[in-house]
């Protein structure tokens, strides 16, 4: 039966390569939205590693190029900051906070492994408390740190992964150039500060120490305050600050905020791809459904003589069912052989499962279409009495 | 002739009304699509408010300091580079210098407004066409004496003084108080070269102009007395890049900046390093990107073209019989189905204005005025017509090649 569907394919190749192709693209498309949009609903599922709820970012900008003086106005404003009642915590950060569009990376190497490419969080001590970090192992760094030789450092489990895999992390130290060794003193399981929907990527915290490097400025300050502090606070609190540091732009905002609106640019290039794509599979639905009708209907008098030979019409609907499946598959084929490379030639550096778990799904999804487009014609074919078919003859 | 072709075009239509709709239904929102890209693109790159006469405007937004073993460092110019070298420059016919806008915030009754503000000179609002709703913009007056002067846009005089006139009133933007002189209608955030919600003096930044790094946080708009006076402009003003004066040599070696129109800009630094125009290899891109999503659609049309011939075939039998040559019915099918693509097209048209609307509404975009306009309709006629050709050509070849025996007879394999 299936040999003989082969050949019936096979012996009108040149009307059914326009079908196929079609096919073929179709998948091709399907695979590719489907692809990333597992790779952002994988993400998705797993935690990000802090809690954003009630933490306010403010921005502050000096109008002039005075470091000395920048740097006191930035203490001052620290101070008055943690002052108020309604601020639990408040920690000074690199500009790349969470959900932020920034971002820093740098190389990290240990004896074994060179070269990791890894995000860097500049935070002070109370980042852990604002952000409510969870430790998987060792502790957050503090003022235990102040005298330590090497700059302490909070790694992600991904950077531990990647550069210690099994063993222990805590206590090791990690080379970031000629001079500076960090010492690992604690790892978080996770911290994915780009997005809800951003892959897991090594990261670690250093540690800001205003005392220390007295000469540095940060943009960024972090506040957790307490739940059901609302905008007056924060015109209250701008305006003070304002006062503190003439002249300087101060700008606030909540990660809530930043969290839709950070979500937003992965969302509507998503849907508007999966709408693409949707009207692309129906236009293809319906082109095909009418095409398969079409040829139905012009090969009465193949399936009249089937029936008058004996053929029962589950047999006839068997057939042209069958044949659609031929024809998928072909397309398929060459389809699967296409996006196969993709896990297995690595590109861009996404794990192999999203894009098994896609193909599958397409492949499925195409199958199911292509069944569906075949089923109505093909019942039509069914119905076909001999006799009125070989009489048309 | 061609009105006998429409007529069977028309009535072949008609017959057939389930395949008529699939053809329709592909064709309308393929082009739909393609029509929402090109206003898309026509936003931001094509002449809109306050950006008209884009054939005139030329913006400088960028300069690369290169060190030593390529490392670039790259950002918007300085007021001190804009004021002493660009605006000096003797071929264009005004250069307007302003700020990179600034998010600042400003709070009205419990609320809070986060604002763009924008610092600009007054040639600013001569180089650009800004729709005024009242007031008028700040003169050469108030630019030298540093007023505290704003020009809003309407969705910030909406959000902070409701209905009725603004002009007069002040406003507190970043704790300085404006007063309003005047109003203009919404930039959209795609033109980052004029878009703000508040303009206020550029004077008021005057701590900026000591600065003598090259780089800072300045643009330029140039404007030219004519659209030819372009390619003189860009010379005179790589001559001028090589008179300037490196203050740092030892770090920067090599500085690299350039006038370009929006598209080149955004070309500049999309792709590639930034310092050579790629704007040829940007439209290629994007052909292909329409090639490809046109594929499928085509394919599809292409096959239901094809399976249908046979319905004709009696039809091209019986003119190839009194003489119709292959090209004749090639020309017939090809008018045929180009009919039918404008038709789709023309339902695509409808469409896309549903989607535009939606998406002007939605937000999305902020202050999107996305809009039909003769400029997006006449691309969407060319997209029309090029999907219209690929479609038909191949089925209008394999009908023209049915000998007239066996079409008469009734088809062949």
């Amino acid at each position: 039966m299936i040999r003989h569907l082969f050949k019936l394919i096979w012996n009108r190749k040149r009307s059914n390569f326009l079908l196929m192709s079609e096919i073929f693209f179709c998948f091709l498309v399907l695979f590719a939205v489907l692809s990333l949009a597992f790779f952002n609903i994988r993400n998705y599922s797993k935690p990000i590693g802090f809690e954003h709820e009630n933490v306010w970012l403010l921005s502050l900008r000096p109008n002039t190029d005075s470091t000395a003086q920048n740097v006191v106005i930035q203490e001052q404003l620290l101070r008055r900051v943690r002052a108020f009642p309604e601020v639990e915590k408040a920690s000074f950060s690199g500009t790349n906070t969470p959900f932020s569009f920034n971002s820093s990376n740098t190389q990290l190497s240990t004896e074994k492994v060179k070269n990791v490419y890894a995000n860097i969080y500049e935070v002070q001590d109370d980042f852990s408390a604002v952000m409510k970090l969870k430790m998987q192992q060792g502790r957050w760094f503090g003022n235990q740190d102040n005298g330590s030789a090497n700059p302490p450092i909070v790694i992600n489990n991904k950077l531990k992964q990647q550069l210690f895999g099994e063993e222990e992390a805590v206590g090791k130290e990690i080379s970031l150039d000629d001079t500076t060794r960090y010492k690992v003193v604690g790892v978080v399981q996770y911290f994915r500060a780009g997005s809800e929907y951003e892959a897991d990527e090594p990261s670690y915290f250093s540690r800001i120490d205003l005392q220390k490097n007295h000469d540095r400025r940060y943009g960024s300050l972090l506040l957790r305050v307490k739940p059901g502090t609302g905008v007056a606070f924060e015109e209250k609190m701008v305006k003070e600050l304002s006062g503190i540091a003439k002249d300087w732009t101060i700008e606030a905002t909540t990660l809530e905020k930043m969290r839709n609106n950070k979500a937003k640019f992965t969302l509507v290039p998503i849907v508007a791809l999966g709408l693409i794509c949707a009207f692309l599979i129906l236009n293809v639905a319906l082109g095909l459904f009418g095409v398969l009708w079409y040829n139905i209907n012009r090969r009465t008098s193949e399936i009249g003589l089937r029936r008058a030979l004996g053929a029962p019409s589950g047999q006839i609907y068997r057939q042209f069912i069958g044949e659609v499946g031929v024809l998928t598959t072909f397309g398929l084929l060459l389809g699967v052989l296409f996006a196969i490379q993709f896990p297995l030639l690595q590109v861009f550096q996404v794990e192999s499962e999203v894009y098994f778990l896609a193909l599958g799904c397409a492949v499925l999804l195409i199958y199911l279409v292509t069944t569906l487009c075949a089923l109505y014609p093909s019942r039509q074919a069914a119905r076909i009495q001999p006799a009125v078919a070989l009489h048309e003859e | 002739m061609l009105k006998n072709y429409l007529k069977i075009a028309w009535k072949v239509l008609l017959r057939r009304k389930f395949f008529t709709f699939i053809s329709l239904f592909g064709i309308s929102f393929t082009l739909m699509v393609l029509l929402v890209a090109t206003a898309l693109f026509d936003h931001a790159f094509g002449p809109q408010m306050p950006e008209r006469e884009i054939d005139k405007l030329l913006f400088v937004n960028r300069i690369v300091e290169q060190g030593e073993e390529g490392h670039n460092s790259t950002g918007p110019p300085s007021y001190y580079f804009l004021n002493r070298y660009v605006k000096s420059l003797k071929t264009p016919e005004k250069v307007s210098i302003n700020s990179v806008f600034v998010q600042v915030n400003s709070y009205v009754n419990n609320r809070k407004l986060a604002l763009d503000l924008k610092f600009t000179d007054k040639e600013f609002w001569e180089v650009l066409d800004f729709n005024f709703l009242e007031g008028k913009p700040f003169g050469k007056q108030e630019v030298a004496n540093a007023d505290k002067v704003a020009v809003i846009n309407e969705n910030s005089r909406k959000q902070y003084f409701g209905t009725g006139e603004a002009i007069g009133k002040y406003i507190v933007v970043d704790q300085v108080k404006y007063r309003v002189i005047g109003v203009v209608e919404d930039v959209p955030v795609l033109r980052i070269h004029s878009y703000a919600d508040v303009w206020v003096p550029i004077t008021l930044r005057s701590q900026d102009f000591k600065n003598t790094d090259l780089k800072g946080s300045y643009l330029a708009t140039i404007k030219a007395k004519q659209s030819s006076d372009i390619p003189k402009i860009k010379d005179e003003y790589a001559q001028m890049m090589r008179k300037v004066e490196i203050r740092n040599p030892k770090e920067v070696k090599k500085i690299f900046s350039f006038p370009d129109s929006i598209l080149e800009s955004f070309v500049r630094s999309f792709l590639g390093s930034g310092n050579e125009n790629h704007v040829g290899l940007f439209y290629g891109i994007l052909a292909g990107i329409m090639f490809l999503f046109m594929l499928l659609p085509t394919t599809n049309l292409v096959n239901l073209n094809v399976s249908r011939i046979m319905e004709r075939s009696s039809e091209i039998g019986v003119r190839k019989a009194f003489g119709a040559t292959s090209k004749t019915i090639i020309g017939q099918f090809i008018i045929e189905n180009l009919f039918l693509t404008l038709l789709g097209g023309i339902l695509g048209l409808v469409l896309s204005a549903f989607i535009l609307n939606m998406i002007n509404n939605s937000g999305i975009i902020v202050y999107a005025d996305l809009g039909l306009n003769l400029r997006v309709f006449g691309w969407g006629l060319l997209i029309c017509l090029i999907f219209g050709i690929i479609s038909g050509v191949f089925p209008a070849y394999k009908m023209s090649r049915l000998q007239a025996v066996e079409a008469l007879k009734g088809g062949s394999k």
